[in-house]
């Protein structure tokens, strides 16, 4: 149980750790969407904002 | 279509993915590091899907852009599957095992619930913009992980060459995103942000393919003493 507690604990203190230097990362923000993507391909300028029919 | 220099990045990017999976198995090392080949040959497989989607509909459509994040989501995903294969081979003489995976899953699971808290009150296309948000969560989520395995490793003089320098490698690449990420938000429009990103992408499969060519998996080094915790 005190196991899973403690997983459960580092799990929080991880997460916060990583949104909280999202945050700080991003705080100087445009409003323009930036991402991080994974490999060399060209990423595309934003995300698609409308929803397909 | 993408200018010439962004497009010799990306084929630079490619050749580099196929070389550590070719590397792998002329070391007979493919299975020993299944997570790291995965990632690579899923890499390759969204590069052809992208390559599909931008050669037909160019680098402006919807398509495109669906293709991107979604694949750039599965790959987020396998990076850190990945990330926590070196967490288990580090910790596996601590016989931590199970407690890796059991934390593995609750914080994947975590920062699955954090995304969609942050997107259920978007007015855009939920699917999509869960994907975008999960993918940049678990970037940083990686990231944390990364200098923890790295303390880790100090702390536990962890020795064996090509585990310590996948994890530097890992460390250098989600630190590099990062700074790109950062440098994104001050300025997202600049050509230098759209181009370091792609050359990032190079980064982990030519420093991956570096270690798995130069060292065998019997070779040993020692983390530098100045770095090392007293015990």
């Amino acid at each position: 149980m005190s196991r899973k507690l403690a997983a459960l604990a580092l799990v929080l203190a991880i997460l916060v750790c990583s949104m909280g230097l999202k945050t700080a990362l991003s705080s100087g923000n445009t409003g323009s969407a930036v991402m991080l993507a994974n490999g060399p391909a060209p990423a595309p300028p934003d995300l698609p904002t409308k929803p397909r029919k | 279509m993408p200018g010439p220099l962004a497009l010799a990045i990306w084929y630079i990017g490619i050749v580099l993915e196929i070389a550590f999976v070719v590397c792998s198995i002329a070391r007979k090392s493919f299975f020993r590091y299944l997570f790291l080949n995965t990632y690579f040959l899923l890499g390759l497989g969204s590069d052809a899907g992208r390559y599909f989607f931008l050669s037909k509909f160019g680098l402006d459509s919807t398509e495109y852009r669906y293709a991107y994040f979604y694949t750039d989501a599965l790959l987020t995903l396998a990076l850190y599957v990945a990330l926590i294969s070196l967490y288990v081979r580090v910790f596996g003489e601590l016989r931590l095992n199970n407690f890796v995976r059991f934390a593995a899953v609750l914080l994947l699971l975590g920062t699955a619930l954090f995304s969609y808290a942050v997107v259920v009150q978007s007015e855009q296309r939920l699917v999509t913009t869960f994907a975008y948000e999960l993918s940049q969560n678990l970037y940083f989520v990686g990231l944390v992980l990364t200098y923890i395995l790295w303390g880790a490793v100090l702390k536990l003089r962890e020795t064996r060459t090509r585990v310590v320098q996948f994890i530097l490698s890992l460390g250098l690449y989600f630190s590099a995103y990062a700074a790109c990420y950062a440098l994104g938000n001050i300025s997202s429009r600049h050509v230098a942000v759209q181009y370091m990103s792609g050359a990032i992408g190079c980064l982990l499969p030519l420093t991956w393919t570096f270690t798995m060519l130069r060292h065998t998996e019997e070779s040993r080094l020692e983390p530098a003493r100045l770095l090392a915790v007293a015990r």
